[in-house]
């Protein structure tokens, strides 16, 4: 894992004004993964959508933690329905 | 430019409250929030409708403004220039705009508002509008590739049509069926000045040969006479790049299996390295023997075998 693909998890709190909390919860939860490299937390860049997807619906529709982490488990349950869609459309498609 | 009836967006009566404009906006955005429905474009166009009547709503002097002319929106400014002149003589004057506003960013372009919100409130409102603290990253975007494969046995540019974007894309030989590869900056465009938002891409690869694939291993069954079972011989096999010759040993039994390293798929991302081709054998057992084959397998037979 290359360094500058992890944000320092401080920078993202004062970037997006929320509190270390809610990032070390978002964490506990599995929501999302935090990656520590000598003793500082960091975010990979990779996972920052899915950070900002949370704090989004925390911020804006005011959504508890615990709506946030059932909330992740239907959105991915979603995609995953969606993708099996798309994937058996495009098998029927075959024989049409 | 068609008027927009703000409170019907919001389901409110027109004597709504603050209280009850807030409280009919939380539910609809709940409801039709980008983040909550991904990939729905319907909910998405209805958000920023619900967005936008919140806007105007929500805001004391928007909300006076928006119903004061309503559907003679059109005409507002002859109405205000009209007030003007009354005022320059003793009468009244007001303005708008300005005043505190809190709407919500979602996941998709704030450059969305309508005609009619333009037309009535301005740029100066809607650049209001467009403000948030933070930059938010664009939507990533998910699509599937369909490829056959034979198609991906060897490194290949295809051109794939996202949102109605061409990308050429080489796709790296030896992909996965299922396998989703991440290209940066080709999802939705970024929110006040953030990043573009990436493109997935998952394979969906269909099997057009009589290979099994496993990895990059991979898997056929040859038929072998019976008599190039027990005596052994030479016969010709299929390999993904064309028929090699084979040597059969001797007492060659039925379901064995021999392997051709390096002859099966590409190994991803790994130039130059190949699986192997396992062959397993499936001896063919003569069917319809002449009375003279039948003869013979009789005197084999005879001789303990």
């Amino acid at each position: 894992m290359r360094n500058e693909e992890l944000i320092p998890a401080d920078e993202i709190c004062v970037r997006y004004q929320v509190e270390r909390q809610f990032v070390s919860s978002l964490y506990e939860s599995g929501i999302i993964e935090i990656v520590t490299v000598q003793e500082t937390e960091y975010i990979h860049c990779d996972h920052l959508a899915e950070f900002e997807k949370m704090m989004r619906l925390h911020k804006e529709l005011d959504i508890n933690l615990e709506g946030l982490e059932a909330i992740n488990h239907l959105l991915k349950q979603i995609q995953d329905l969606q993708k099996d869609n798309v994937r058996l459309k495009n098998r029927l498609g075959l024989y049409e | 430019m068609e008027f927009i009836d703000y409170y019907k967006l919001l389901e409110l009566e027109r004597s709504a409250s603050k209280a009850d404009i807030k409280k009919a906006y939380r539910k609809l955005a709940r409801k039709y929030h980008p983040d909550l429905n991904p990939n729905d474009k319907e909910a998405q166009a209805r958000f920023q409708q619900i967005n936008e009547a919140h806007e105007v709503l929500s805001d004391p002097e928007k909300r006076k403004k928006y119903d004061e002319y309503g559907k003679d929106w059109q005409h507002a400014d002859q109405f205000e220039q009209a007030k003007k002149q009354q005022a320059a003589s003793g009468g009244f004057s007001r303005g708008f705009g300005g005043g505190g506003r809190q709407s919500y960013s979602g996941n998709f372009d704030d450059d969305t508002f309508s005609d009619f919100f333009e037309q009535m409130f301005g740029g100066r409102a809607r650049a209001e509008g467009a403000h948030r603290g933070a930059h938010f990253k664009g939507q990533d975007f998910n699509a599937e590739l369909q490829l056959r494969l034979s198609e991906v046995h060897e490194s290949k540019k295809h051109t794939l049509t996202v949102n109605g974007k061409n990308i050429r894309l080489t796709i790296p030989a030896g992909v996965e069926n299922g396998q989703t590869i991440k290209i940066k900056g080709h999802g939705g465009p970024g929110i006040q000045g953030g990043p573009k938002g990436d493109l997935y891409i998952t394979f969906n690869i269909l099997n057009d040969t009589n290979f099994r694939r496993e990895k990059e291993n991979l898997y056929s069954t040859e038929e072998i006479e019976l008599t190039t079972a027990v005596l052994g011989g030479e016969i010709q096999v299929n390999t993904f790049d064309g028929k090699v010759k084979l040597k059969v040993k001797p007492g060659t039994q039925n379901s064995s299996k021999v392997k051709l390293k390096g002859k099966g798929f590409p190994k991803y991302k790994k130039e130059g390295q190949f699986g192997d081709l396992i062959i397993t054998y499936d001896i063919k057992i003569p069917e319809n023997l002449t009375g003279k084959q039948k003869e013979l397998f009789q005197e084999l037979k005879n001789t303990g075998i």
